[in-house]
């Protein structure tokens, strides 16, 4: 005989095994091995679907031949148990994409109900932990070929976000500064002390401006111990429209440098100079005719040094960028000024490679003689930059996906509670950040909300964040205290191998009694706005999750007043650098406490009072919540013909009788005569089909009132139990009435509330 | 919706205990008795059934410790109740007679006893 009760332990611990972050492939073979042993089944096999959706992989198998593991079966209902002759058989489908899960039996009805409901729920565990693979795959993907681009490029390069602190220089950078510096510091850092505060000066006004940045200067160089010139350039990152930081490259221009500086002692040291040196040189007479070109400049072209001479070092010119370098170079020969353009040179191979060109005005004794220039090859820059920020604009467009598939627009309504929230994603850097909320209603009536902020931004932090946030789905369900929970999840998350740092406040609220409990795991305190002002809930303060272990985690209770609202936030709301904190809490107390109404208005209100018309420099989450009053002086309900509905019934009358003040005995009573009553409706419904039954309740003066109303006729007792269950009815009510009319049946009940308390 | 119950069952000496938290309505009452009637070894001479956890029975519940006793009395075997004397089941056990089938104790020590 199979155990419930082992099933349920099963598969509580294989939803911990995936919690914890088991490899998928690992977490399959358990899924299967564990289905196979708690229904008893002949075989188990877990099916993904493909990519292209044809057919279904078999990613792990109990007591099946050889060769169907890796195999691929068309996707076919039942078709393996078919194929394997299985005389019954259970099918779980996994997640609306990934796949199912199938069990057979050699023995015909070998499954119970109880045994789906089982396969279900391990089907839902491999879903989660499927769709979470997924995102880790994607973030991995795409970080590791950011990183790889950046890293197999000779070049140096570097990006900032938005507020122009660098988070990342690749090897080639860290190479020739010799430095560590990454995240953080600003590249000037390593600049030579007299170019510093040039190059700051020039990258903040480009910087204010969101434009294209180039300048030279001289940075450390770890080889020689000394410094070399470099040329560096920024560009300026968007993404749909946003500007999210500039990406940068730094070429290595020390020996063009050395060259000018050269060129103004003596021009035949110049030449000679020049011959030996690996870069491309030339100059131009005052009309802008070539009067030489170095070997550099011909080994690049293939072409011979009489061909280069005059005008016709044009003609190498990439039709597309010939129109810009004439123009431009015809301007600065005029103005005898200095000269400068990136654009396409044919290269001796055929193919056209990009290159960074200067020509400075020389000056000989007053007189203009013309110009000397230097190009580089930067071709491989070019493109790697294009690259990178196709690969960025693609982990942006992630992030984005992930945090909107996170947080649904629309709260899923709950019972007894309005609910109102608001996210917007702040304007900073890859503006994606780790905030969200969520609200889920717990087996024993009471509403868990939530709201957190991951560190970090990005896809990283909105892959985080939707771990954390089925943790705490998940121990929500289970685990009553709000200290626990967080406790639990603050061990899963320092057991994991992923650094992960957030603030939470996990709160439980009683729609009944406006009890609420809550923990706020370095995250500011919850809003009560009640009639009579706004005040915070103070107490009940942690370390954030992911900051300790062990780490205490303290709760704290409080009792809503009636009308109360409840406003749970996350810090982009009230943090700002030239505000104190205290200040601006202050100020979203005050903003809360005028703002009536309704809960979208609250919301609104408090993000126009608080952040007014700049954008929050963070994202900022914000959840509304306010216990409705059971106002109803009746209840009015049909329900399914199904033995499932009087749970439903149970919970919606617990809720009514409450509010009517009846003791606990009393709503105990009142709640199983109703039930006994549509019991009897659902059995005597005319087949499982889409039958129904009503019931009404009210309360009037101190009585409860109920009325049961069926489609069906109540034979008289049939057996002993539905005696028993009129008997219960007649007993516990004052009053009850039967009535047959209409091809159906009415029950109508009244009983006295508040009388056990009084006595 | 199934309703919720949770049974843990722990075997003594010469008796079965078994603790039913949750609600037992029609919806799992045939899975309750079937649990409860596997639970109990040949040897065995007592089912201890515990509902000081349990927040709701109805009619088909009753039902299914009238069922229990029935069979286990074939077997030569009892059904006893422990039930807190200020449970609010307290009026329905009382009402629908169950003492006539399973003897009922305020407390598990007394009902081993």
């Amino acid at each position: 005989m199979r155990d419930r009760a082992s099933q349920q332990a099963a598969l509580a611990a294989l939803g911990q095994r995936a919690l914890s972050g088991a490899d998928l492939p690992g977490l399959l073979d358990e899924a299967a091995a564990v289905a196979a042993r708690e229904l008893e089944a002949d075989h188990v096999a877990v099916l993904e679907r493909t990519r292209d959706g044809e057919g279904m992989l078999a990613r792990a198998c109990v007591g099946l031949p050889e060769g169907v593991l890796g195999g691929v079966l068309p996707v076919e209902p039942d078709r393996l148990a078919r194929d394997l002759g299985a005389a019954s058989s259970l099918t779980a489908r996994i997640g609306s994409r990934f796949g199912a899960i199938e069990a057979h039996s050699g023995e015909p009805e070998h499954f119970t109900a109880d045994d789906a409901e089982f396969l279900d729920g391990v089907a839902a565990v491999l879903a989660a932990a499927g769709e979470r693979a997924g995102h880790e795959d994607l973030v991995r993907d795409s970080e590791a070929q950011f990183r790889e681009l950046a890293d197999t490029t000779p070049a140096l390069m570097w990006m900032t976000d938005a507020e122009g602190d660098v988070t990342f220089v690749n090897q080639g950078w860290r190479r020739f500064t010799g430095g560590t510096e990454i995240a953080g510091v600003t590249f000037a850092s390593s600049a030579h002390p007299d170019d510093r505060e040039e190059t700051v000066r020039l990258w903040t006004e480009a910087m204010r401006r969101r434009e294209e940045f180039s300048c030279e200067y001289r940075l450390r160089h770890a080889a020689s111990g000394g410094y070399r010139w470099v040329l560096e350039r920024g560009t300026p990152r968007f993404s749909d429209g946003e500007f999210v930081g500039y990406v940068g490259t730094a070429t290595d221009i020390h020996e063009r440098r050395t060259m000018e500086e050269a060129l103004r002692a003596s021009e035949t040291i110049w030449r000679e100079l020049a011959d030996t040196a690996p870069a491309m040189m030339w100059t131009t007479d005052t009309e802008g005719a070539i009067t030489f070109v170095n070997q550099g400049w011909l080994r690049f072209t293939g072409t011979t040094f009489q061909e280069e001479m005059g005008q016709s070092w044009a003609l190498g010119v990439h039709p597309e960028d010939a129109e810009t370098v004439l123009s431009t170079w015809d301007e600065a020969l005029a103005e005898r000024r200095e000269w400068e353009g990136e654009y396409r040179l044919k290269h001796h191979t055929g193919e056209y490679r990009w290159i960074h060109d200067r020509g400075v005005p020389r000056i000989v004794g007053g007189t203009f003689v013309g110009h000397v220039g230097t190009a580089i090859d930067i071709h491989e820059r070019r493109t790697m930059e294009g690259r990178l920020l196709e690969v960025y604009e693609r982990e942006h467009r992630i992030a984005e996906t992930l945090q909107r598939s996170l947080l649904p627009e629309r709260l899923p309504p709950i019972e007894g509670v309005a609910l109102a929230a608001r996210y917007l994603p702040g304007a900073r850097g890859a503006a994606i950040g780790g905030d969200w909320y969520d609200v889920l209603e717990r087996p024993d009536g009471r509403v868990a909300l939530v709201v957190g902020d991951v560190a970090g931004h990005g896809l990283r932090a909105a892959a985080s964040m939707g771990q954390l946030r089925n943790a705490f789905r998940a121990y929500g369900m289970v685990e009553a205290s709000p200290a626990e929970v967080v406790a639990r999840i603050n061990r899963l998350v320092m057991s994991g191998v992923e650094q992960v740092m957030a603030t939470v406040l996990y709160l439980v609220l009683d729609r009944e009694s406006g009890e609420v409990a809550w923990s706020a795991a370095g995250h500011p305190p919850p809003l009560v706005i009640a009639p009579d002002g706004a005040r915070f809930l103070e107490g009940g303060r942690s370390v954030p999750i992911g900051a300790a272990d062990p780490a205490v985690f303290r709760e704290a209770t409080a009792i809503l007043p009636p009308g109360a609202s409840l406003l749970l936030y996350t810090d982009g709301l009230v943090e700002r650098r030239d505000t104190p904190l205290d200040d601006r809490l202050a100020e979203l107390a005050e903003a809360a406490a005028q703002s009536g109404g309704e809960l979208d208005e609250l919301c609104e209100h408090v993000i126009a009072a608080v952040l007014g018309e700049t954008e929050p420099g963070d994202d900022v989450a914000l959840l509304a919540v306010r216990p409705l009053p059971v106002a109803d002086k009746e209840i009015s309900l049909t329900l399914p013909a199904e033995p499932g509905s009087l749970a439903q019934l149970r919970r919606r009358l617990a809720r009514f009788l409450h509010a009517t003040g009846a003791s606990e005995l009393e709503q105990y009573e009142i709640t199983l005569t109703i039930c006994e009553a549509a019991g009897n409706a659902i059995e005597h419904a005319y087949g499982p089909g889409d039958a129904t039954y009503e019931v009404e309740v009210s309360f009037d003066a101190g009585e409860v009132t109920a009325v049961v109303r069926d489609s069906g006729s109540w034979r008289d007792k049939r057996g002993e139990h539905r005696g028993r269950g009129l008997r219960i009815i007649e007993d516990l009510m004052d009053d009850v009435a039967v009535e047959r009319a209409d091809g159906g049946t009415l029950v109508r009940m009244r009983k006295r509330v508040g009388e056990d308390r009084a006595a | 919706v199934t309703a919720p119950a949770e049974i843990v069952l722990d075997h003594r000496d010469d008796s079965v205990v078994a603790r039913i938290s949750g609600e037992v309505d029609m919806s799992n009452a045939a899975y309750v008795r079937d649990q409860l009637l596997a639970s109990m070894p040949n040897e065995a001479i007592a089912l201890v059934l515990d509902i000081s956890a349990t927040r709701y029975l109805d009619s088909a519940a009753i039902e299914v410790l009238f069922d229990v006793s029935r069979r286990l009395a074939r077997r030569r075997q009892e059904l006893r109740l422990v039930m807190p004397p200020d449970s609010p089941l307290r009026r329905v056990i009382e009402l629908t007679e169950v003492h006539t089938a399973a003897p009922v104790y305020d407390s598990l020590e007394e009902a081993l006893s």
